[in-house]
């Protein structure tokens, strides 16, 4: 379904700024498969999903998505095939349009826009239909503008739009972290229903231990943009959270390991 | 009498220019300078074809349509070659008066005997009320000026509903989202940067009409005549959602038309009591000013005060 090959990219090369914010990361993605994404800071998560997403070209690598060689495509013909929820809820909505107005945006991802009426009769019937089910009493609120709403009802909102035309590939980078605990619970658990529900192929980051156990088929870990653990089948189903806290307090040793060796060298050589 | 007409019909004909101006600075927040250059390029490019002998209709849409083309050139230079969008309008603009100056050949060119839409509204307004004097309010006025009147009425209802209209496609839609959110707009499959040159291209089609109906409701197109226009079409804007308070799409595009009346209105009345003309565009400039400072201005005062 999605095949990464050898991506690299480095911002700001030769100046002090640089980072090479990924360092050959390959992995494929089956169909249906729900992979989390975990990883310190910095180590490339997003700057991952934004190079599958399209929002800059690589430096080097190729990416397959659904048989489509999509390494040279823009982001916005990308997005034919990917559905994607931003960490920040101001991110994926347009503030100052309503909610039906949103959606209208969503129902032709991918598609031809054309002189249509945007708010369709028959989209705002399913529209309606749709927002009840999540219970949030936004249905009564179609017309308000969408700014005017809470971070959990936004993202609730935008994971909703992402996947109104089903995608091939669903993007979900940190959705729930700028939310309050319940929320963020009532946005993983609507995740995790749609997903199933539509069998969508998804990559989902988060610094949620929990959430990584309780979630997804697959667990990739990722360190200075490289991905150094990958957990899946029943050694997933297996891992609790001790787990995973050992395997980032592992990285963390290694690391400072090497940083006493090079000090080390340092003294002998410098 | 004769002079609150002309400034009702001025006000309608320079609401075009407002509507175009809410489009870029509004919908996109794009100060858009290309506005000085188009509405003269949409005057002299009427004009040339008005003293040929093109069909007013035809002559104004061509106005218009070159308006848009330079619009869309604006556009262009801003998203595909990633020049601010400020200086991309400078530069149109500039180059504009290049090519206004070699549309007409001359620096002004006088329609006294070409059939515009002036003429014609004259001859309408004749035809349907005779030669004489109406009196309106017990105020005598021509029917000419009051057909002419009309027609501007007429073409600012249709655009401002036209653009109501488009506004709420599909296209229309993504247009105005990708002034709201363009990361948004890219991640549900639109090409922001057509989106905002075809944005720019409306925006300056309009401001070219209204650029054209000036031209034949003033009797002539003149290279000089789009200076501070887009400053104009702000302050237009600006009094419009002062009057409607809403920025929902409907009421603003109300206002842009009322704002623009309003504001002919209000310069009409300050020339009768002796402003000078040459300070005109200083005054306007300084109500821009402060329209844009006051509200930060107030909101700073209201958040610095201790809460009670
Ligand atoms: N557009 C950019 N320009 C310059 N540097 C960037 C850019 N995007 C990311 N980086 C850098 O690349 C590195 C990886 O960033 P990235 O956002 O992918 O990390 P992350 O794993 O998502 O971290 P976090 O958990 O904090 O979200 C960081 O050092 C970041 O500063
Ligand atoms: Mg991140």
């Amino acid at each position: 379904m999605l095949e990464l090959q050898g991506l690299r990219q480095t911002f700001n090369p030769g100046t002090v700024n640089e980072v090479r914010a990924l360092q050959g990361v390959d992995l494929t993605l089956d169909e249906g498969s729900f992979i989390v994404v975990l990883g310190t800071n910095g180590s490339g998560k997003s700057t991952l999903l934004n190079a599958v997403a399209g929002s800059f070209f690589l430096d080097e690598g190729r990416i397959r998505l659904d048989g489509h060689d999509v390494t040279r495509w823009p982001e916005h013909r990308r997005a034919s095939l990917i559905g994607r929820v931003f960490q920040n809820p101001f991110s994926g909505t347009a503030p100052g349009m309503s909610i039906a107005e949103n959606f209208a945006l969503a129902a032709r991802r991918g598609r031809p826009r054309g002189l249509g009426w945007a708010l369709a009769p028959d989209l705002m019937g399913a529209l309606r239909e749709r927002v009840a089910g999540l219970r949030m009493g936004l249905e009564d609120r179609l017309d308000n503008a969408i700014g005017s709403l809470s971070g959990g009802q936004r993202q609730a909102l935008t994971l909703l739009m992402a996947t109104w035309l089903r995608p091939r590939l669903l993007l979900l980078d940190e959705h729930t972290a700028a939310l309050d605990p319940k929320s963020a619970d009532q946005v993983i658990s609507l995740s995790d229903e749609v997903i199933r529900r539509d069998g969508l192929t998804t990559l989902m980051v988060t610094h949620s231990m929990a959430q990584a156990v309780a979630y997804g088929d697959r667990i990739i870990m990722m360190h200075r943009g490289r991905v150094v653990h990958d957990f899946r089948g029943a050694e997933k189903r297996r891992l609790r959270q001790e787990d995973l806290i050992d395997r980032f307090d592992e990285i963390r040793r290694r690391e400072q390991l090497d940083e006493g060796a090079a000090a080390m060298l340092r003294e002998l050589y410098v | 009498m004769t002079l609150l007409l002309g400034a009702l019909t001025l006000g309608l004909i320079l609401s075009l220019l407002a509507m175009g101006v809410y489009v870029s600075f509004r919908i996109f927040s794009i100060p858009d300078i290309t506005t000085d250059g188009s509405i003269t390029l949409g005057a002299a490019v009427a004009a040339v074809l008005l003293v040929g002998g093109t069909s007013p209709i035809l002559a104004t849409a061509a106005g218009a349509l070159a308006g848009a083309v330079a619009g869309a050139l604006a556009g262009v230079i801003h998203t595909r070659f990633k020049i601010n969008a400020l200086l991309a309008g400078i530069l149109v603009m500039t180059a504009l008066y290049s090519v206004n100056l070699h549309v007409m050949g001359r620096s002004n060119v006088p329609l006294l005997q070409a059939n515009t839409f002036a003429t014609q509204g004259e001859r309408l307004g004749q035809a349907l009320f005779g030669a004489g004097p109406l009196h309106v309010l017990g105020w005598p006025v021509t029917p000419g000026d009051l057909a002419v009147l009309a027609l501007a009425f007429l073409a600012a209802v249709a655009a401002g509903v036209t653009l109501y209209l488009f506004f709420r496609t599909d296209v229309g839609t993504a247009m105005r989202a990708t002034g709201d959110n363009p990361q948004m707009v890219r991640a549900l499959g639109a090409d922001v940067d057509r989106y905002t040159i075809l944005g720019l291209a409306l925006s300056n089609g309009l401001v070219a009409l209204s650029g054209a109906l000036l031209a034949q409701y003033q009797g002539f197109a003149d290279a000089q005549m789009g200076i501070g226009m887009i400053v104009w079409g702000l302050a237009s804007v600006i009094i419009g959602e002062a009057l409607t308070g809403s920025r929902s799409l409907g009421l603003a595009l109300a206002g842009a038309v009322l704002g623009s009346v309003l504001f002919r209105l209000l310069v009409a009345v300050a020339l009768r009591w002796g402003l000078n003309p040459n300070d005109l565009k200083l005054i306007t400039a300084l109500f821009v000013f402060s329209a844009l400072v006051l509200p930060r201005l107030l909101a700073r005062r209201r958040g610095g005060a201790p809460a009670a």
